[in-house]
């Protein structure tokens, strides 16, 4: 199974509107390692502001496997990483 | 809801937000504050309510924000008073922000339920029910379908929670009541949280605890801005837990070329206030410790310092007398270079008031918090991570950096007692939140603490718990002690700049 490469825009709008909470919930994801397997497997990587806020998307905006994810929260980037993990699976 | 972001945290960054923008681009000479009314169609936009029951009831609730980022007291809810009262003699430079501190916003509190133990769901009605047995006071009985708590008799001992095998029994509190140790949350004749500002130090976190974003302090972004566009000299100095705050890639030099793109003169570690404080502490233990001070309690962070002597008056004079860090690193700047003004710029929400007092308020003009500087640089479009390295004005030593994190101060004021005498075992205790320093207050009465060092922190974590972060505690903890491990000087005695 692959690594699943989740950039996460560290630029000064994205981080106002959270992104370092988001960096901080996907390292927490290992901790359920016991019930979802492959969540050790996940490389984040803080990216400096590609300027998608400045073309009308609201940040936090976060890259799953380069899929963009504008408006971003733990919740919808949590679910994102493990769909991806679930569909390399199968 | 402290390390989630929550629509909290949102709602009162895109207030600074807003209220930055508008300090950066409005006409300065201009009385028009229209914008601020459109503020609130911005935040919640549309015809549906975004989080609570009625998008009016969310718009009146940024206004009142909007007022309070501005400096400004809150308008009564039941007279009329136009949003933008007051705002032309704060664009002035007449104001700097009103009293008291800390808010709630009246309709914005949902009456919680003050502390109660209730029965949930989990009860299974079993033939054990130890809850009944272990009540002291007969509160608990055996309803219809579950446990009854009477909750005229109940005295909140708690023994039933821990009693039930079911985990079905449960205490019920105000989270901002919980989350302050001054307990300084009271209720008004509606059942509506209010603060006790007789016994509130403004230490910030019922601000960032309240789960329905009720809770305010007040700001002062506007009134540095305005400053900056007036082509004041303002210098920034800057508290040792910023490092780390503003995202992985803001480098403290690029931290610094930041705050300098916004037009800040200088960039000054408030860690070189922190290392000359060390020196006057140290001093001051050895020697009046235990001789006429039975222990030597630390001064830098004001909601602990004004804490200890509203709990405890008996025990005020064991507070060093040594001013905080900021009032030292403040002092400095304005001896080097008169008629600066000083922005103070940290975690810090008692910071502010601190700056308010009578013989602070020559030298500190200004507060503001890291999550008020990033709305700053969100509103000018700075990117922080395409900033050159630039440099801090001082250097401060590694003890002075570790100010930021709870046991900092203490290990740098021990260091700095053993360089003055060699061989004197310094013990200390340490706390990090009000109601801990309480303990160790009382215990430092009952003549527990006689010779000791007594660091008081009113943050969990110490400084990098401040309600006015960004970061992660453990993360903004590392970062501070990479960045103090950086100094080439190991603590205060070291620092040439002394």
């Amino acid at each position: 199974m692959g690594k699943i490469v989740v950039e996460v825009c560290a630029g000064t709008h994205c981080t106002l509107m959270g992104s370092m909470d988001i960096i901080d919930a996907i390292a927490s994801l290992p901790e359920i390692g016991h019930i979802e397997d492959g969540l050790n497997d996940i490389e984040v990587i803080p990216v400096p502001c590609r300027n998608h806020c400045k073309e009308n998307m609201v940040g936090p905006i976060v890259y799953v496997e380069g899929e963009i994810i504008p408006q971003a929260d733990q919740e919808t980037v949590l679910a994102a990483i493990i769909n991806k993990i679930r569909a390399q699976k199968v | 809801m402290r390390g989630i972001f929550t629509p909290i945290t949102k709602i009162r960054r895109q207030v600074f937000s807003e209220v930055a923008k508008f300090a950066f681009e409005h006409d300065i000479e201009g009385d028009d504050f229209g914008y601020f009314y459109e503020s609130a169609y911005r935040i919640i936009p549309g015809e549906e309510p975004l989080y609570r029951d009625s998008v009016f009831k969310e718009r009146a609730i940024i206004r009142e924000r909007i007022r309070m980022a501005m400096g400004l007291p809150m308008r009564p809810t039941g007279t009329h008073q136009p949003l933008t009262e007051g705002m032309q003699d704060t664009a002035d430079g007449k104001k700097r922000l009103d009293l008291p501190l800390v808010n709630v916003i009246p309709f914005a509190c949902e009456k919680c339920p003050t502390d109660r133990i209730q029965v949930s769901d989990n009860c299974r009605k079993c033939l054990a029910h130890p809850c009944t047995a272990v009540c002291p006071v007969k509160a608990v009985s055996i309803g219809k379908n579950a446990a009854v708590i009477d909750q005229d008799k109940c005295i909140k001992c708690g023994r039933c929670i821990t009693a039930c095998p079911y985990h079905a029994i449960l205490r019920f509190g105000r989270p901002c009541a919980e989350a302050c140790g001054a307990d300084a949350i009271d209720s008004d004749e509606l059942g509506r949280a209010v603060i006790n500002q007789e016994k509130c130090v403004a230490c910030g976190l019922c601000i960032v605890t309240c789960p329905f974003a009720a809770i305010s302090d007040k700001s002062e972004i506007f009134q540095v801005i305005t400053a900056i566009r007036r082509g004041k000299r303002v210098a920034a100095i800057i508290a040792p837990s910023f490092v780390g705050q503003f995202g992985p890639l803001a480098t403290p030099g690029k931290i610094v070329s930041g705050i300098r793109k916004l037009g800040l003169s200088h960039v000054i570690e408030v860690g070189w206030g922190a290392d000359y404080g060390s020196m006057q502490e140290a001093d001051e233990f050895i020697v009046h410790v235990p001789h006429d001070k039975k222990f030597l309690g630390t001064s830098c962070c004001p909601s602990w310092a004004m804490f200890a002597r509203n709990v405890q008056p008996e025990t005020s004079d064991c507070i060093a007398l040594s001013h905080t860090p900021m009032v030292a690193a403040a002092k400095k700047v304005k001896e080097l270079s008169p008629g600066t003004l000083v922005v103070f710029i940290g975690p810090c929400v008692a910071k502010k008031l601190e700056a308010l007092e009578d013989e602070v308020r020559p030298y500190v003009d200004f507060v503001i918090t890291y999550e008020e500087l990033m709305g700053m640089f969100s509103a000018k479009e700075i990117e922080l991570s395409d900033m050159e390295e630039d440099t801090l004005g001082t250097l401060a030593s590694r003890d002075g950096r570790g100010y930021a994190v709870a046991g900092g101060v203490a290990e740098a004021l021990v260091n700095s007692i053993k360089r003055r005498q060699p061989g004197r075992e310094v013990p200390f205790m340490k706390a990090d939140n009000l109601r801990d320093c309480h303990k160790m207050l009382r215990l430092a009465k009952a003549g527990k603490a006689d010779g000791y060092l007594l660091e008081g922190m009113a943050c969990p974590g110490g400084c990098v718990g401040g309600p006015g972060t960004l970061s992660l505690i453990p993360r903004a903890g590392s970062a501070v002690k990479a960045f103090a491990a950086s100094s080439p000087y190991l603590s205060a005695d070291d620092n040439p700049m002394l």
